[in-house]
């Protein structure tokens, strides 16, 4: 078997999480428990008050991003994952994520 | 109307809770007045983490949820290796843990830690209740999280101002949580396709992990072994997802498991891995070029890939699916690739050679066989972690699931005294042997007045080599044989046990051996054996 070496970039995590307390801290430290660092957070309500939506960007390769949101599913709070390249999401500057969300 | 803390008795004994292994202090003191007089047992440890392990000893002997209530800060602290340990293997244990009055949190009060917080990374879930009226409703939700999906640690931290305030809120007939759906069934497809795949198969091996014990699949595991003919592997936790005297187990894979089966795995055109997680340990002696040939199944998805990247993965109960598959598989005998796998006349005679010691020692495959001849199908083998651990992996008879009782992926030193203590009380009927090294013997060696205490009949066997055989063992292998800090003075174990109200007996001659184990076996209370090894003796 061929082993492709995988190239490292940044992949953003779009969560819906149940609107709780210490479910941030749950999900924060899944990711950097091992060993990965969180370029950009972003937590917020969405128009139903008990889910709260987070868009969390990490540098990684596929396989290791794969993994955390494999992991990110398995928390009890965690309603919703989907992961994209970030830079499949962000086009010159703009935004064109909420179309995919 | 009651307070918080009935409410919480009342719910542990709706959730079926049978036995409690805790410790008391000022922060669960309403709950404790409520224990004294509720339907379940309780068992007091002497240290936490030793409750923890009793715990967890007690759920993997029975299948069912350990619970373990200890008070706030250091009474929550001493838990966090036993309940790494019990998360790591997929045990499922509640952990309610008393916390200061909700106004104080935060204030650094007496006894205070975040329990949330410190218990993250060594738990499946954690609860922290913030009104009497949760309690019910948390305990249901707790026991449905730690015995479903991949089992697990859930933690309930309980303020104690919601111990002591009113409640009329009453225990769920039914649970249901928003985001946590864990129930996982293999396609059609998947299942025709995993059929196809061992149906044309000609050197299949089945990969069988601590997965199949919690899933109760050791009979379809042997059963699809049996009817198409494929030899069976297993990881340390996976020790009786098949009879290991079966002609078609091929014992423990990985660095320390039998050359058979690492050949069979490194052999095999196709492996079927059911509930393992490619751990290290074993995925060191797989070679890459196999990855593709696995077909993983497993219930969590995130074990599918992590390790090695399976050709195939399925997340399923692994129960679920070989109940379905099962109609699918030809039956086959595959006899020239069943007798190819099983292990050679070579390695057969040495094994049969490690009986024998250096003079003035015991060797350690001897006492091993000895407790095998003597409790036979009932023995219920608990481990400590280091050289004995895997000599009991490889030397038992493991007859059936749940009777090898071992801290596989933490490796927590420590966990054989208290956990053979929790299987003791889960199996009342079952032999329980704990087999400890004199390193970890030390490390909770406070436990054994609790198998004094309620009198079990539990033997404990130190292993008594006067070094840390394992890291040892590390150090002549790897740097030249300069032992540094592995060499450990011991306490008298016979002395000590004596202190604690156990019968010790000293074995040094090797000739003395049989006799004592029988007496061992037959006592009606608990003994320790102290067994002398040998130091140079290697796992």
């Amino acid at each position: 078997m061929k082993v492709v070496r995988q190239r490292e970039e940044t992949y953003r995590l779009n969560c819906f999480v149940e609107n709780r307390p210490g479910v941030l801290a749950r999900i924060v430290g899944l990711i950097s428990g091992r060993g990965y660092n969180i370029q950009t957070l972003h937590v917020g309500p969405t128009e139903d008050g008990t889910v709260s939506r987070m868009r969390i960007d990490v540098l990684g390769t596929e396989r290791v991003v794969d993994q955390i949101m494999l992991q990110l599913r398995n928390c009890v709070n965690v309603i919703e994952v989907t992961c994209r390249r970030r830079a499949d999401v962000i086009v010159k500057g703009r935004k064109v994520e909420k179309r995919h969300a | 109307m009651r307070s918080g803390a009935k409410a919480l008795a009342e719910s542990l004994e709706k959730a079926g809770a049978e036995v409690v292994f805790g410790y008391p202090g000022g922060n669960v003191i309403d709950i404790f007045d409520c224990v004294r007089t509720a339907k379940f047992r309780f068992v007091l440890g002497r240290h936490e983490q030793g409750c923890v392990h009793m715990a967890d000893g007690y759920a993997r002997a029975l299948g069912r949820p350990g619970v373990v209530l200890v008070t706030s800060g250091p009474g929550l602290t001493n838990t966090i290796t036993g309940l790494g340990a019990a998360n790591m293997d997929g045990v499922p244990l509640v952990l309610i843990c008393g916390q200061v009055p909700l106004d104080e949190m935060g204030t650094d009060a007496f006894q205070e830690a975040d329990t949330t917080g410190l218990t993250r990374a060594v738990s499946k879930h954690g609860f922290l209740v913030k009104s009497a009226d949760e309690i019910p409703e948390t305990i249901a939700q707790a026991f449905h999280i730690a015995t479903s999906g991949k089992p697990g640690v859930v933690v309930i931290d309980i303020p104690r101002d919601c111990q002591e305030a009113q409640t009329a809120a009453q225990y769920p007939a039914r649970v249901s949580l928003r985001a946590y759906h864990p129930e996982r069934f293999a396609t059609t497809a998947q299942v025709n396709r995993l059929a196809k795949l061992v149906n044309f198969a000609k050197r299949p091996v089945i990969y069988a992990g601590g997965g199949v014990i919690a899933a109760d699949a050791s009979a379809d595991v042997t059963a699809l072994a049996h009817k198409a003919g494929i030899p069976v592997v297993t990881t340390l936790t996976g020790m009786g997802a098949i009879d290991s005297g079966d002609p078609l187990s091929l014992g423990m894979a990985g660095i320390h498991g039998e050359p058979a089966a690492r050949r069979a795995l490194a052999d095999a055109d196709l492996i079927v891995a059911l509930g393992v997680r490619f751990n290290d340990r074993t995925t060191a002696t797989l070679p890459r070029r196999q990855w593709p040939r696995i077909v993983h199944v497993d219930c969590d998805a995130s074990a599918i890939g992590r390790n090695v990247q399976a050709g195939f993965g399925i997340v399923a109960d692994v129960k679920d699916l070989l109940a379905t598959v099962d109609s699918r598989i030809r039956p086959a005998s595959r006899e020239a690739w069943t007798s190819r796998c099983r292990p050679t006349e070579k390695e057969i005679s040495e094994l049969s050679k490690s009986v024998r010691s250096r003079p003035g020692y015991v060797a350690p495959k001897a006492v091993v066989d000895a407790f095998c001849r003597e409790a036979g199908e009932s023995l219920v083998a608990v481990t400590d972690v280091g050289q004995h651990q895997l000599w009991a992996a490889r030397y038992l008879r493991h007859v059936r699931p749940r009777s090898f009782i071992s801290s596989g992926g933490m490796g927590a030193m420590g966990f054989g005294i208290p956990a053979a203590i929790g299987a003791a009380i889960a199996r009342p009927d079952g032999k329980v042997v704990a087999f400890v090294g004199d390193g970890g013997a030390q490390m909770t060696a406070e436990e054994l007045i609790v198998a004094a205490e309620l009198n079990l009949p539990v033997v404990f066997v130190v292993f008594a080599n006067g070094t840390l055989g394992l890291v040892r063992q590390m150090q002549k292998a790897g740097f030249g044989s300069r032992y540094f800090a592995t060499d450990l003075r011991s306490p008298d174990f016979v002395k000590l046990a004596a202190a604690y109200g156990v019968k010790g007996v000293r074995v040094d001659d090797p000739a003395r051996l049989d006799a004592a184990v029988a007496r061992a076996v037959r006592a009606k209370g608990p003994v320790l054996l102290k067994v002398r090894t040998d130091p140079e003796a290697m796992a």
